[in-house]
């Protein structure tokens, strides 16, 4: 039995009577990682919440054995005292704080006079980066000159600093790019062999298969069951998290093309803060009536700055021209681009896509409320049966239609952010990034609405990093690198080798 | 044990003014049993004189919070509002007492000024990006300053009897119950088209007895609300004009696209901006709102005190901001309602007059206005509970 570094049995959690899980177990031994997988909404976060006590002993039912004895822990400073350190989803740094300050932060070394010990604060620092093979970060500079996946590296710093013996990864290589996504990964690899023990929670279920030793899936709040790798494969974890098989996850409709309606032409930008470095580099392109267009590359290949641009909210210089049905049009706020028709559903949900406090119904009617008035004043009723009919027509699961939209799982709050978007009736309809970090069930609700879109004659603008996403809907697909477009194929025959070799700035021996 | 608890704070929770009220009548039952005098026939507190009293001196604060809300839920602030009412109030005495002009042009004036400067603040802040803390605290000084060069820093009176009636005057009786009764009828119109609205989108109705319960309740109190003030001398104006309002402001709040825009604003800003909203526009124009009741509240200021004086609504800003903390109002931004505010003034109003009538000093007037703010923003954050996360 003690072979078992961490058990956790019968883990029940009710929030007002609702139970969010209920008898899930889960067993870690000593050098082993765990998949935990499950779809949004099925208890994970709140299952990683129960163990690392941010609901604390007592307002949870089951028990928790903890190297052989019962661990009974009121707040995260006792977890992280007995060795359990959660790196979360988004990332919890301090921008202006540097490396060093972040990894220690709460555990200053000081000197006998009482003040930090900076010096060797910063030596231990550079010690454990160097650990992480990360030799070449300036631990003294501030954490915000860093991308997204050398922070999530400074954060595992953090962790090894705090003396962890079981690392939670939760969705930690949602931001990542693919390199640094293989840097993790293989750092995991290092660690298990080192003993230390790990729970990788995620979507991706290639980067489980390639690390887990065991996969424990939950569903809708109960134990699916717990497996060795061994015994499966990504399609048996599929089956497991949904309940169902997922022969086809992208649904592929036939639908028709028509002639071109949105033009982009010599579209640059520059950064907020740096005036002077390009993020997109003379970008021009066009896309057809019922055309689903993909935009591949990696993280930081300017994608998300063109969206931007073409939907008004770019704050940074820009230059370009932009046409809607043969006509130039001059789009300067958000406000502009859904009044002609071009709406955008934003990369980072939480910041840009949901207002939090409000209901889920109200979010989704923010861009058309006008429409439910008259003589200036809401007709509530009305209202609420467009909500009804959006929140029936896009499966959003709430208890109740003005239930705040925050309290809602990730697919959930992205689905009624897309019914928001749909309302204005757009022409051009920019995604980015639409399934981050969602669950298979969403993702493919998604994936066949972009199909109903385009068959309605919708332009469909996809960003996405995931390439089989890519590959799997678009009728086109465009690859920027660098700022600049590097690849317009017709998604015909073409492979992942194909557009990541675009994107990182091969040539490309066969014509597009 | 946990169940009884989680159930008292659900409810709290969803009816936050109920619980709000029972602390009025707390308030009010430990005063009128303080003030409890056999030879005068009962409590002082207690009496219709003094409930009427209460309502005009919260009056003021009232108009101020009704505006007040919507800034702190769009997620600003105004600090100049005390300084802004004193100017717009010095404005209508110079224009009444040293020009003689007629009351509708001095009305028009001074309303068409608080516009004016509320929209200057709010373009400062919305448009210039200027942090409104900034902008208002600059506000406070500059309005300041303004009063005391207009007025010479002394006290401008006697105002005109026109300009007294909006701050002293009581509705006659026979209007009063008029009122009360249109009132009544108006609430039972819009009780009954909202179901009929609601059948025709097939939305499930609440049942008819419990429909006609809730319209008896309130004509109950509407009822009890006329006699008592008509006991004494009638509905007082400033708080007519404070009803009224407390209507148009909940309407603005809970039935127009500007109004659910001020809460998606102080909820998530660029979400908002990204749904294809106009966040500045939407910005600017709360503050004129602010600017607007600043105008109100300064007219009724110089017409209960029947003179302009230099001093006018120091301090004033912060009675405003403690009513829409006590209120509800989230500092975060993005909740809050006006009636919630209102009942937070009455709380501050009701402490203020009751311990006066205690003959309790200034200064622990002060201290213990001070400790309820604090401790009613506490009981807030715990009757949300846990719910963040």
């Amino acid at each position: 039995m003690s072979d078992y570094l961490l058990e956790m049995h019968d883990i029940t959690k009710d929030f007002n009577g609702v139970k969010a899980i209920d008898g899930i177990n889960l067993r870690v031994r000593r050098g082993e990682c765990v998949g935990l997988c499950g779809e949004n909404g099925a208890g994970k976060s709140t299952m990683m919440k129960v163990l690392s006590a941010v609901y604390p002993y007592g307002t949870w039912s089951g028990q928790i054995i903890w190297e052989g004895k019962e661990l009974k822990a009121r707040n995260i400073r006792e977890t992280e005292e007995a060795g359990i350190v959660i790196i979360h989803q988004e990332l919890m740094m301090v921008p202006h704080l540097t490396v060093a300050e972040n990894i220690f932060l709460g555990s200053e070394p000081r000197t006998k006079a009482g003040f930090i010990d900076y010096d060797l604060m910063n030596a231990e620092a550079a010690k454990l980066m160097a650990r992480l093979k990360m030799g070449d970060i300036n631990v003294a500079l501030p954490v915000y000159n860093y991308s997204g996946g050398k922070q999530q590296l400074v954060e595992i710093a953090k962790a090894l600093n705090k003396n962890a013996k079981l690392l939670i990864l939760d969705e930690p290589t949602s931001a990542l790019t693919t390199s640094e996504t293989q840097t993790l990964l293989d750092l995991v690899k290092e660690f298990k062999a080192n003993g230390m023990a790990c729970v990788y929670i995620s979507h991706k279920l290639d980067e489980v298969s390639e690390i887990a030793d065991t996969v424990t899936v939950i569903r809708d709040g109960t134990h699916i069951g717990t497996l060795p790798m061994a015994e499966l494969d990504t399609n048996k974890i599929i089956t497991m998290m949904v309940g169902r098989e997922m022969k086809n996850l992208f649904p592929r409709e036939a639908h028709d093309i028509g002639d071109v309606v949105f033009e982009a032409k010599n579209i640059s930008c520059w950064d907020v803060t740096n005036r002077e470095r390009k993020v997109v580099d003379d970008v021009s392109f066009e896309i057809r009536k019922g055309e689903i267009l993909g935009v591949a590359g990696l993280v930081g290949a300017g994608r998300t700055e063109l969206a931007c641009k073409l939907f008004g909210c770019w704050r940074g210089d820009h230059e370009g021209k932009v046409f809607l049905d043969g006509k130039e049009i001059h789009i300067r706020e958000p406000r502009d681009a859904v009044k002609l028709g071009i709406c955008m559903v934003p990369e980072d949900r939480k910041r840009h896509g949901i207002i939090p406090l409000m209901g889920v119904g109200y979010n989704i009617t923010m861009s058309v409320l006008k429409r439910y008035t008259s003589g200036g004043f809401i007709q509530s009723e009305a209202e609420l049966a467009e909500i009804q009919n959006q929140i029936i027509r896009m499966k959003v699961k709430t208890a109740e239609p003005l239930l705040p939209i925050a309290s809602l799982s990730g697919g959930n709050q992205q689905k009624a952010v897309v019914a928001k978007m749909l309302l204005p009736e757009p022409t051009v309809l920019i995604l980015d990034e639409p399934t981050r970090g969602i669950d298979v069930g969403a993702k493919y609700e998604i994936y066949k609405l972009i199909f109903e879109l385009a068959k309605q004659g919708v332009a469909v603008l996809m960003i996405s990093s995931e390439m089989p996403e890519v590959l799997g809907i678009s009728d086109r697909v465009l690859v920027m690198g660098e700022g600049k477009l590097r690849g317009n194929f017709i998604n015909e025959g073409l492979t992942q080798e194909k557009v990541l070799a675009a994107a990182i700035g091969q040539p490309v021996t066969e014509a597009a | 044990m946990t169940l009884t608890k989680k159930d008292v704070r659900k409810f709290l929770s969803e009816y936050k003014i109920v619980a709000l009220l029972i602390v009025i009548a707390i308030i009010w039952l430990f005063f009128g049993y303080l003030t409890y005098d056999s030879d005068l026939g009962g409590s002082q507190f207690l009496t219709p004189r003094n409930f009427s009293n209460l309502l005009r001196q919260m009056a003021i604060t009232g108009m101020l919070a009704s505006a007040m809300v919507f800034v702190i839920v769009a997620g600003e602030i105004d600090l100049s509002v005390g300084s802004l009412l004193g100017l717009l109030g010095g404005i209508a005495a110079v224009l009444d007492v040293t020009y003689s002009w007629p009351l509708w042009a001095t009305i028009l004036l001074v309303i068409a000024l608080g516009l004016f400067f509320g929209v200057m603040v709010g373009w400062l802040t919305a448009y210039l990006g200027i942090p409104s803390f900034i902008v208002t605290l600059g506000g406070q000084l500059a309005f300041r300053g303004m009063v005391l060069g207009l007025t010479g820093g002394i006290t401008i009176a006697p105002v005109h009897a026109d300009l007294k009636f909006i701050g002293q005057g009581y509705l006659p009786e026979w209007l009063g119950n008029i009122g009360g009764v249109l009132l009544f009828l108006v609430l039972v119109f819009l009780a009954f088209r909202t179901r009929a609205n609601r059948q025709k989108h097939s939305l499930t109705v609440s049942s008819m007895p419990a429909e006609v319960g809730r319209l008896l309740f309130a004509g109950a109190i509407i009822l009890g609300f006329v006699l008592t003030l008509n006991d004494y001398q009638g509905v007082p104006v400033p708080v007519l004009i404070l009803l009224i309002i407390l209507a148009v402001f909940t309407v603005i709040g809970n039935k127009t696209t500007f109004g659910r825009h001020i809460y998606a604003v102080g909820s998530n800003m660029e979400a908002t901006r990204l749904s294809g909203v106009n966040v500045a526009y939407v910005k600017m124009m709360v503050f004129a709102l602010m600017g607007l009741m600043c105008a109100f509240a300064g007219l009724t200021t110089t017409a209960r005190l029947a003179a302009g004086t230099p001093s006018a609504g120091f301090g004033n800003e912060l009675d405003a901001i403690a009513s829409c903390f006590i209120g509800g109002t989230s500092m975060r931004g993005g909740v809050g309602s006006v009636s919630g505010a209102l009942v937070g003034a009455v709380i501050m109003a009701s402490l203020d007059n009751g311990m006066s009538m205690l003959g309790i000093d200034t200064f622990w007037q002060q201290i213990v206005k001070g400790i309820i703010l604090v401790a009613a923003v506490y009981m807030d954050i715990v009757s949300s509970g846990n719910q963040r996360g």
